[in-house]
């Protein structure tokens, strides 16, 4: 190592690095000029700067996963549905649809919603009518779906106060339940594949029917903020089916909403919420409004 | 360094036909800027998932306020000062948990180690968002936005929303404190770098 003429100390790495990006100006810039036309260590941790930038350029970018791109796309496509719904929402036959209870309104009203003490949401069931009860498979819900399950469809509003009131029981002291939710989020244990989603979808809602509701109208919890979040853009009454199932084997939700003259649906991991919200796949189904 | 000379149509024309209300041009635009973009997420968090997280977070950003972009600036400039944002936006929602784990500093340990086996040795040459790791995420995302992406200091500056003199100081001392690991980052030249499928996968 020779010793510096200028009488000057190295530079530690940091000031050397400095220097070379140009930000070292002035007098401190020519005594390290100096130094470095005589001192090879110092020279030698330039050229190794020099090395870093080198190096890290030559590393090739990593392609996106797969995965993550079939996330991303569904995320984007989403967000595109929502975008168009929203657009569509001046359609006048959208609002027709939505305006006008069609015989296919079969769930509303025959909701009787339930808090149930469910691990981490306030989850409502479909109590009221065979038709939904098929669908209920094993979950943490299942004992109660089962009490509702005798309860006649035929007295409906009877049984709505009823299972009410038995809900208030479960539910102990709880904050009071609030004002019925009229759309009720479905429980099922149906898994959903990629795959086969939209025709999946398809044929559960032909068998069970369709009502359209908006998503205000469910229970407060963080599945009505999932709802929320998925669907903004998508006027009030537009909602078709809000489901937690299994979606290649993992818990997760399904949410189903008119999107212009068709519908889309979504899944979401069941960490959902009005915060955030991860969506696994979405598809387009034929809507009630093309059929 | 917009990478897409000569296509059409241009990288500002899709946003426009976005903002316009075409329901293609705004995925058209992903795709063709992903794997840098990913890059970008992938080596200023240097963790596949919260990458992912990072990048879905910014693209849904970047779809929302598409209206917002003013053309002072080229269309890819945006979208990685989107994803940069992100990305620390991740960081730093995860600097509650305590900084350096004990993986990273199995990492840096693994980096000191020169492993005389080469199986281990490839496992270590690979990872370089172990060497990256060490950087205060600000050094990070300028060294990696200047050094990795080749992006100019001035398109950096506007990535990064700080001066172009911050841009180079930071890059300055991120390199400086990366001189130990040059023999490490050596190792990396040649090899293509081995994604895993697995990466960032299904949540």
């Amino acid at each position: 190592m020779s010793e510096p003429k200028g009488m000057m100390t190295h530079p530690d790495a940091e000031v050397l690095a400095e220097f070379r990006a140009g930000l070292v100006a002035g007098r401190d810039g020519a005594r390290i000029s100096a130094h470095l036309a005589d001192c090879v260590r110092c020279a030698g941790v330039c050229d190794q700067l020099a090395e870093v930038s080198a190096l890290l350029a030559a590393v090739p970018p990593p392609a996106l996963p797969d995965p993550v791109t079939q996330r991303l796309e569904t995320a984007l496509a989403a967000e595109a549905a929502n975008r168009f719904s929203s657009e569509r929402a001046v359609d006048p036959r959208s609002r027709e649809r939505a305006s006008t209870p069609g015989p296919r309104r079969r769930w509303d009203f025959r909701l009787v919603t339930l808090r149930v003490l469910a691990p981490a949401a306030a989850v409502v069931v479909l109590a009221a009518g065979g038709f939904g009860l098929s669908r209920i498979g094993s979950g943490p819900s299942s004992s109660v779906a089962s009490g509702s399950a005798a309860v006649p469809a035929a007295s409906a509003a009877s049984a709505s106060s009823a299972a009410s009131a038995a809900a208030g029981s479960r539910t102990g002291n709880l904050p009071a339940v609030e004002a019925p939710a009229r759309f009720g989020v479905v429980i099922s244990g149906i898994d959903y594949l990629r795959a086969t989603l939209a025709r999946q979808l398809e044929g559960e809602l032909g068998v069970y029917g369709r009502a359209t509701g908006s998503a205000r109208e469910l229970a407060s919890g963080p599945v009505k903020g999932c709802v929320l979040l998925v669907t903004r853009g998508i006027r009030p009454g537009t909602l078709v089916l809000v489901e937690t199932a299994r979606f290649q084997g993992q818990p997760a939700n399904v949410i189903v909403a008119v999107s212009g003259h068709r519908d889309t649906a979504w899944v979401t991991t069941p960490a959902c919420s009005a915060s955030s919200h991860y969506v696994l796949d979405t598809t387009t189904l034929a809507g009630t409004s093309a059929a | 360094m917009s990478g897409t000379d000569g296509e059409w149509p241009s990288d500002a024309e899709l946003l426009r036909r976005h903002v316009a209300g075409d329901g293609d041009a705004f995925g058209e635009l992903f795709r063709r800027h992903r794997d840098r973009l990913w890059a970008v997420a992938l080596r200023t968090v240097c963790d596949p998932e919260e990458a992912a997280d990072a990048l879905q977070d910014a693209m849904i950003s970047a779809f929302r306020r598409a209206a917002d972009f003013r053309g002072d600036s080229a269309v890819t400039t945006w979208l990685h000062r989107i994803v940069v944002n992100a990305s620390l936006d991740r960081l730093r929602r995860r600097a509650v948990r305590p900084v350096t784990s004990a993986g990273d500093e199995q990492a840096l340990e693994a980096l000191l180690t020169h492993d005389p086996d080469p199986a281990r040795a490839t496992d270590t040459r690979l990872d370089v968002n172990a060497a990256l790791r060490i950087l205060p995420p600000p050094q990070r995302a300028a060294l990696v936005v200047v050094d990795m992406l080749g992006f100019s200091v001035d398109d950096a500056a506007a990535i990064l929303d700080c001066s172009p003199g911050t841009v180079k100081s930071r890059c300055a001392r991120a390199r400086a404190r990366l001189l130990p690991y040059v023999a490490h980052l050596r190792g990396n030249r040649s090899d293509p770098e081995r994604v895993s499928p697995a990466q960032g996968g299904d949540a």
